[in-house]
């Protein structure tokens, strides 16, 4: 006869698998214990000024001056001009942001296939060689090279070589999101059910025949939606990347900022959520074309 | 082949050439006619290069290496960890799956959904760099900016996934009569607890990132020093730095595809 365990007994003093992942999740637990203290005891904490009430009369007073309630001129998110010209550099903004989606496009469109274990090992029907194994690893460094690295770094390195505008902006945006786009659509080819393109290579098909009816056709979809979210983060960090490219909105955000100019500020992130909110909708509108046909 | 087909051929033929358009446009928004790459940029880039081989390596900058990689390992452990303590609650009320009566649980979890979409509508940087002004320099106002968006990504993918789980043993519990907190914390999480798990883990390794750039309101940790470092024209020093990033990133990525795979078999 089965004897069925108190429940407590069950929940509470079972002995559990020590399993990789609750090893993970102790060492995590472990290691936010540690980063916590370290900053509360090592660092500036500002845990005081939590409690002192100044801390949050500023806030209240950082609020007020954005909204431009006290000040005796109109706020510029009234003006009809400042929002023009300011228009303006949220298309700049924008344009950076196509740019960069672009740009990253075009370079991860002809190294993602070298990217792909299952294409440089032959499996999918081409023949094993060391230059695609030599190839393989030296894409995939250079997707995780440029993947660890932020956008925001990268424009740092990158405005000593480029002049200030959109483009070094644009780069700087593409030059990370490359690795991360570039990573994800190798992974795509690597789960692709292998079954299609072999077929074609027993009916005679070329290399080259099997990527372009078989991989391609199989991934595209993939990528399109990849890039297409991508965007939805790009547009979030063209004003970041902005800060020191010194293209688009970021620029003005920064020197209203340092000028105290609070209520053109409170105009510049209004066009911001406007932009995000354009492409986030724009962007799932696309990604429904491209997965299901509109 | 089908009118539908051809309309929708027609289309996407439509659509192409209006991305096309946009691309364009895109190009001409950039000043061509002025100089695109700064005098002595080409130089400057190839400097850069080689300043590769070898980067520098001398036993006190790796050590300053190491501690600024620990002060930004730990920025982004405790913003992530922040991060899930107000995106799980946040994520459960989104589900929707919490609610004495459904009325009221609905508008609640509509409510949610637009407050965590309006903090990931904002990248971590502009929030820290509004914080910064509004309660002046800290780490605790720093973490906070970082675990903003992180709390909004993290709701919405919570919320999405406790929605995944299947209905069946939900239904039997339902019938033997649990409430519905009791429905989420015996049926729905458990179930859900390994994608939970997997994502936040990944969600880590862009919190290393974003912890880097925070350098920029004045917060220490590699993007600080990479910024000195780029200031002062040492590129041998930038590559150690870009390298110590590139091996936390690397790190916790393999540690997170571990983690994965472990809650999966």
């Amino acid at each position: 006869m089965i004897q069925p365990a108190p429940t407590s007994q069950l929940f509470w003093t079972r002995r559990r698998p020590m399993t990789f992942a609750r090893a993970s999740l102790y060492a995590f637990v472990v290691l936010a214990v540690v980063s916590w203290g370290y900053i509360l005891l090592a660092t500036d904490s500002g845990a005081s000024d939590v409690v002192s009430s100044e801390t949050w009369s500023n806030a209240g007073n950082f609020v007020r001056q954005l909204s431009g309630v006290d000040s005796p001129v109109r706020p510029a998110y009234l003006e009809v001009d400042r929002w023009l010209a300011t228009g303006r550099l949220a298309l700049n903004t924008l344009a950076m942001s196509v740019l960069a989606i672009v740009l990253t496009g075009i370079a991860v469109l002809p190294t993602f296939l070298p990217g792909a274990r299952n294409i440089s090992n032959g499996d999918l029907g081409g023949a094993p060689s060391r230059t695609g194994a030599v190839l393989y690893h030296t894409v995939r460094l250079v997707f995780t090279l440029t993947r660890a690295v932020p956008e925001l770094i990268w424009a740092m390195v990158i405005i000593f070589f480029l002049s200030p505008g959109i483009l070094p902006g644009a780069v700087a945006l593409a030059v990370h999101n490359y690795g991360v786009v570039g990573r994800l659509s190798a992974e795509v080819v690597e789960n692709l059910k292998p079954g299609p393109a072999r077929a074609l290579r027993a009916a005679g098909a070329s290399n080259f025949q099997m990527l372009l009816y078989s991989i391609f056709p199989q991934a595209l979809p993939h990528f399109l939606t990849y890039l297409l979210y991508r965007w939805e983060v790009i547009i979030r960090t063209t004003v970041v990347v902005g800060f020191v490219s010194a293209g688009g909105l970021g620029r003005e955000f920064r020197l209203s900022l340092s000028f105290f100019h609070y209520t053109d500020l409170a105009l510049l992130i209004m066009w911001y959520l406007i932009l995000v909110l354009a492409v986030d909708l724009l962007s799932a509108w696309l990604r429904r074309v491209v997965t299901k046909g509109g | 082949m089908g009118r539908r087909e051809l309309r929708l051929l027609e289309s996407r033929r439509l659509l192409t050439l209006l991305l096309a358009g946009v691309f364009l446009w895109s190009l001409s928004s950039v000043d061509w006619k002025g100089q695109l790459i700064h005098t002595g940029g080409v130089a400057a880039f190839w400097n850069f290069l080689s300043a590769l081989f070898p980067p520098d390596l001398s036993p006190g900058f790796l050590r300053l290496a190491l501690t600024a990689s620990w002060q930004t390992l730990a920025y982004a452990v405790a913003g992530i960890t922040l991060a899930v303590l107000i995106g799980f609650p946040l994520g459960v009320i989104a589900s929707g799956s919490v609610s004495c009566s459904p009325g009221t649980g609905l508008g609640l979890a509509v409510a949610v959904r637009f407050i965590l979409a309006a903090m990931r509508s904002i990248h971590e940087l502009v929030w820290a760099v509004l914080f910064v002004a509004a309660f002046g320099l800290s780490s605790l106002t720093v973490i906070l900016a970082l675990a903003l968006p992180y709390a909004g990504i993290l709701g919405r993918i919570y919320s999405e996934l406790f929605n995944q789980v299947p209905e069946e043993p939900l239904r039997s519990l339902r019938a033997s009569g649990a409430s519905p907190f009791r429905v989420l914390l015996y049926g729905r999480l458990p179930m859900a607890l390994p994608d939970l798990l997997g994502y936040t883990f990944y969600r880590l390794e862009c919190a290393i990132r974003s912890a880097a750039i925070m350098s920029f309101v004045g917060i220490r940790g590699l993007g600080f020093e990479i910024q000195l470092s780029l200031n002062d024209l040492l590129f041998g020093q930038v590559w150690t730095l870009l390298l110590f990033m590139v091996g936390m990133v690397v790190v916790v990525d393999l540690w997170s595809t571990r983690v994965r795979r472990s809650l999966v078999s």
